[in-house]
């Protein structure tokens, strides 16, 4: 099994409503967001483009960070059975060697405590919700890395309800950017079942991994418009 | 206890054990602390978001009675919805936002202004509620009408049915809704045309989608059904323009971008008529057989009619002035004489009236290359396939798959209904209404009686003077003219003076252009709001009554409809954050209690929902559950609810015949039946009847020379030059509005921790959009502070540059700018873009003019560097 996301910027619409699922799915650390927008406008008027690409986490198969984070003998950042890269905060040094390395800009340094969603005010009750409650990558810490897990608490409870086949395919088992998109512009799945509709996008619409000449070879893919930065 | 406004704003946010002391006031709830377990169990509901007007069906995720994440619910994709927007997405912060009013509060400073602080008085539910009835019961005794309920998307929360009900059975005729300040000019122009409102391009089977200021990739009604039918069609091959002077997101995933001129949209659309025309690409069966292109029109500009009234057309083969009965060839063209005097069909008034919109004098005005404007009359010639049929399914229909699409764009201006016409009637010329891959009206012909003259009412019955001599088709309310009546009622001639205004999730004057007079009215009334948040409005009130969230609240949900299916949904509730006993539904049955016209109201109810076989029962008490049940079980022919509340929703899919066949094919198509109202010839006797109602009454604030324009039977190239563009050439830029997909309308997005902080930087304000070159000349760069400055105001904000907008023009986005002190600073940011609007409503629907203001600018700093 290989799980990749297919990003399909010819349909997306830049609302970031996938910005917003993964903010709110994982309890977004202000200044520290896992998936981001990139808006960019090209040409001169009145020939003008305008291209929408969010990013996120691309899970590579050899990640550099993970390279990186071993290099300084911090061993924080793993691959797991399902291709999914963690960062573990207990084991994180916070050094910033892997938001260093990352081609994509992808770990967040969080440097501050984790700050109330409502400036100066008292927590929501989500924010109140306790560790009990929540996955162990939703327990923010200050001066660790931080950064997109896939959703791996839904993929983990594909394992758990023995379910791994149904990953991407039912809303429990999808990361949850990929569950909220208003154009159909996100795909989840198992790029080696050929029936899946991630392999399906990126067979017929040539979608690509961005900066192959790293050789980080990334499990997120993209469909691009052209004009990108 | 009496609140500052100081408290008011520290008890909502940080001071804990204030919360604690305050109780209901400021407290949040406690979570359950004995919640343990790796993975405790999520609880989903279905339900429907109701930020904005599209409705879409969500699936609630709860953990531990905490509402932990929104999602689109599965179930909607094949009805509405396939994805919800970040607004839906982070919905639950409007549920949990610390701002939000908790309890009734009384003002005590009597002063009123958004420099005075209000003086708080937190009182209990029964206080509210007997000085509320107290006050009514008086107005009620000497003049129902001087009771004013206006709602905006309170309509959507609890439905106006109830409110209309209620100030039924209360006597008063002032139910004032706001869609005046969306896109009224719209819906009265469908009204005019073909005697309803509301269409939606066949985006299915579209191969040209030509959109005039509709952004359906940000913020509109539908945009959650149009963004996926657009992309979906795109990826087919159907090519999109995208007209308007912004470079929108719709703009970006067009084939085209055409950069009018603010207001000047109309003259390409008459352009484009005069060359389809001029061409021969106009569907001559479709505009004899369905619309009153072939009647014939007077000197007077009025229709001819016979002895029974019924319009005269020329038959070709009597070569005589007949109705158009069985037998009778109507001749579309041609100038006649009948009973001694000139006629000539109304299409020969209209093609005639074009004479002169060559591209080339579109162009001058619309400040679009007269090769750009011939080439799209083309495309769309190219594209209707004139002539032609299809096969949906079992039935035959025109195949015309080019359609034009608008919201605002054409809508928010002093000649809205004008402007639309201008699209509606070239798309007649085309025959794409209800044709495959055209444009699909709904609910054609609903109300006959908008084919009708107005009545020109006078004096006013209406505080908004709806439906008046003032705005005779004034058909949707309207909304802002509430608060220029109330500074001045005899100006107006209204027959009583307004002594109370209850204000229902509505923020107005904010909403409305020239926003400081509307705050001036609200000295004039005492003011009661039911409102989530501490919004301007309730900042300006008497008494302020919480309400319940949209995530709290029991209610049968509005819906959208789409060609292809319609579904009927509930809101049901998840929580009740802060205890909060009522919501508008419960105010109202109170209110309708301790005015003993509890009866009566049921009444009202049951007329407006049209409750026939469930009705609500008289001598007792309903809760907002029991009441929805009611509602489901009417809408639904009886579906148990519990498929309401498993599902949300129910829904159907239309078959072909549906779409295509039980609109204006089986309501204008053929002789003997009535037009689709291509020529005006109702707007001409409206005319006529507002300058007798101004003889007779000797009205003398009422411009006739302006309704003259206003009223057009045809659309006109005047049509584009609005009060400021007539008035303020001095300025040089035209100022636009549009909105973004981060907030609404409704104050709550302004404080929401995701939108603000979460989404990218530039999200938390809102900028003076400017062309770069523009900047450049002005030695402006990104993010520097310039001066807007309008005819009635000025504002200062930062600029953002883009090659993305027309050089002669800057566009301020809505929904920033939020002056209130109840929010804290960070939700205050940006520009109130209507603080400097200049206020030129539609004469026909009373429409806002939103997008018609010019201004200058300059650098905040300097001066005399003006452009």
């Amino acid at each position: 099994m290989k799980l990749v996301r297919v990003i399909d910027t010819k349909r997306c619409m830049g609302c970031r409503s996938c910005v917003a699922a993964c903010a709110v799915e994982n309890h977004f650390t202000p200044e520290a967001p896992w998936n981001v927008m990139i808006e960019s406008e090209g040409g001169k008027y009145p020939n003008v483009y305008r291209t929408f690409v969010t990013m996120n986490c691309m899970h590579c198969e050899n990640p550099p960070c993970k390279t990186a984070c071993d290099g300084v003998k911090a061993f924080a950042i793993s691959k797991n059975e399902l291709g999914v890269v963690l960062i573990d905060y207990d084991k994180c040094i916070g050094c910033g060697y892997c938001a260093a390395v990352c081609p994509y800009g992808v770990p967040q340094l969080n440097q501050q405590e984790p700050a109330r969603l409502y400036p100066g005010g008292q927590a929501t009750p989500y924010e109140a919700l306790p560790d009990t409650q929540r996955h162990w990558t939703h327990r923010k810490k200050a001066k660790v890395a931080e950064k997109c897990t896939f959703c791996w608490h839904r993929l983990e409870k594909a394992i758990e309800d023995g379910k791994v086949d149904r990953i991407g395919k039912d809303p429990a088992y999808t990361p949850a950017c990929d569950l909220v998109c208003p154009v159909d512009a996100r795909f989840f799945g198992d790029l080696d079942d050929p029936g899946s509709e991630v392999a399906k996008q990126i067979g017929t619409k040539r979608a690509a991994q961005l900066k192959r000449e790293y050789g980080a070879a990334p499990q997120v893919y993209y469909v691009l418009e052209g004009g990108e930065k | 206890m009496l609140v500052t406004r100081r408290d008011f704003l520290k008890g909502m946010g940080s001071l804990a054990a204030y919360a604690a002391a305050s109780g209901g006031l400021f407290a949040f709830p406690k979570v359950g602390s004995a919640l343990g377990g790796q993975r405790t169990p999520e609880e989903i509901v279905k339900s429907t978001c109701v930020q904005c007007v599209n409705f879409c069906g969500i699936e609630v995720h709860k953990v531990g009675g905490v509402i932990r994440s929104i999602f689109p619910d599965p179930g909607r994709r094949d009805y509405y919805n396939h994805g919800i927007c970040p607004k839906g997405t982070s919905g639950l912060f409007a549920a949990y936002n610390p701002y939000r009013v908790k309890v009734p509060l009384k003002r005590t400073n009597p002063k009123k202004g958004l420099d005075q602080d209000p003086q708080w008085l937190e009182i209990s539910w029964e206080e509210a509620f007997d000085t509320i009835a107290t006050k009514l019961k008086k107005i009620r005794e000497d003049n129902p009408s001087k009771l004013i309920w206006q709602h905006g998307h309170g309509k959507y929360l609890i439905g106006d049915k109830f409110p209309k009900a209620f100030c039924k059975a209360f006597g008063t005729p002032n139910v004032v809704h706001r869609t005046t300040t969306c896109e009224s000019a719209r819906h009265v122009a469908d009204e005019l045309t073909w005697g309803y409102h509301g269409f939606l391009p066949d985006i299915d089977h579209c191969n040209l989608l030509v959109v005039f200021g509709s952004n359906y990739f940000e913020a509109e009604q539908y945009a959650r059904w149009m963004d996926h039918a657009v992309t979906n069609a795109r990826e087919r091959g159907m090519k999109i323009v995208a007209v308007e002077p912004r470079y929108s997101h719709v703009a970006a995933k067009a084939d085209q971008w055409v950069p009018v001129r603010p207001g000047k949209d109309i003259v390409i659309l008459l352009s484009i008529s005069r060359h389809l025309i001029e061409t021969g690409n106009i569907d001559e069966d479709f505009l004899i057989t369905y619309s009153n292109a072939p009647q014939l029109v007077g000197t007077g500009g009025k229709v001819l009619r016979d002895d029974k009234g019924e319009p005269l057309v020329w038959d070709t083969v009597s070569e005589t002035a007949t109705a158009y009965v069985e037998g009778v060839v109507p001749a579309l063209r041609g100038s006649y004489t009948v009973a001694d005097a000139p006629v000539r069909t109304a299409f020969d008034v209209f093609a005639e009236s074009l004479a002169g919109m060559t591209p080339e004098a579109a162009a001058e005005i619309a400040g679009v290359p007269a090769d750009v404007i011939q080439k799209l009359g083309e495309d769309i010639a190219a594209a209707a396939r004139l002539g032609t049929t299809t096969r949906v399914g079992d039935v035959v229909q025109r195949y015309r798959p080019v359609a034009i699409h608008t919201w605002r764009g054409l809508a928010a201006k002093e000649f809205g209904v004008q402007n639309w016409r201008a699209g509606l009637m070239l798309q007649m010329l085309l025959g794409n209404p209800d044709a495959v891959g055209g444009l699909h009206l709904h609910s054609v012909y609903k109300k006959p009686a908008y084919f009708e003259p107005s009545k020109c009412e006078y004096p006013p019955k209406r505080v908004d003077l709806a439906k008046s001599v003032f705005f005779p088709n004034g058909q949707h309310d309207v909304c802002q003219q509430v608060a220029l009546t109330l500074l001045d009622p005899k100006a107006y001639g209204l027959p009583y003076e307004p002594e109370m205004q209850i204000f229902y999730a509505t923020n107005r004057p904010v909403s409305t252009s020239d926003t400081a007079t509307q705050f001036r009215s609200f000295d004039k009334t005492f003011n009661v709001v039911i409102e989530v948040n501490m919004s301007e409005t309730a900042w300006m009130a008497d008494i302020v009554l919480p309400d319940l969230n949209y995530l709290e609240a029991w209610h049968l949900s509005p819906t959208r409809w789409t060609p292809t299916t319609k579904h009927t949904a509930i809101r049901q509730p998840m929580t009740n954050v802060y205890d909060i006993p009522y919501d508008a539904f419960g105010v109202l049955w109170e209110l309708a209690k301790r005015l003993d016209m509890r009866d009566a109201y049921v009444d009202n109810i049951n007329k407006n929902w049209k409750q026939k076989k469930h009705p609500f029962e008289k001598g007792r008490d309903y809760t907002p559950r029991e009441a929805v049940e009611l509602l489901w079980a009417e809408k639904t022919k009886g579906k148990p609810f519990e498929v309401a509340l498993r599902d949300g929703f129910v829904g159907k899919k239309l078959g072909p015949e549906s779409t295509y066949l039980k609109g204006v094919e089986a309501k204008f198509k053929g002789p003997g039946k009535p037009k689709m109202m291509f020529y005006g010839d109702h707007m001409v006797r409206t005319l006529e009847k507002v300058h007798e109602t101004v003889a007779e009454h000797g009205i003398q604030n009422i411009d006739l020379d302006q309704y003259e324009v206003a009223y057009s039977p045809v659309p006109i190239k005047e049509h584009a030059f609005p009060t400021p563009h007539r008035e303020a050439g001095h300025l040089p830029f035209y100022l636009i509005t549009y909105k973004r997909m981060y907030r609404n309308q409704m104050a709550c997005d302004n404080t929401n921790p995701i939108l603000n902080f979460a989404l990218g930087k530039d999200t938390i304000e809102n900028y003076v959009v400017m062309n770069a070159a523009t900047g450049a000349e002005m030695g402006v760069r990104e993010g520097d502070q310039v001066v807007v400055e309008t005819r009635i105001g000025k504002l200062t904000g930062k600029v953002q540059l883009t090659e993305g907008i027309r050089p002669d023009t800057v566009g301020i986005s809505y929904h920033y700018g939020q002056a209130s002190p109840g929010f804290p600073d960070y939700a205050r940011k940006g520009m109130a873009v209507n603080d400097v609007l200049e206020l030129h409503p539609d004469k026909v629907s009373g429409m806002n003019s939103f997008n018609d203001t010019k201004c200058k600018v300059y650098p905040a700093a300097g001066e005399g560097r003006q452009s």
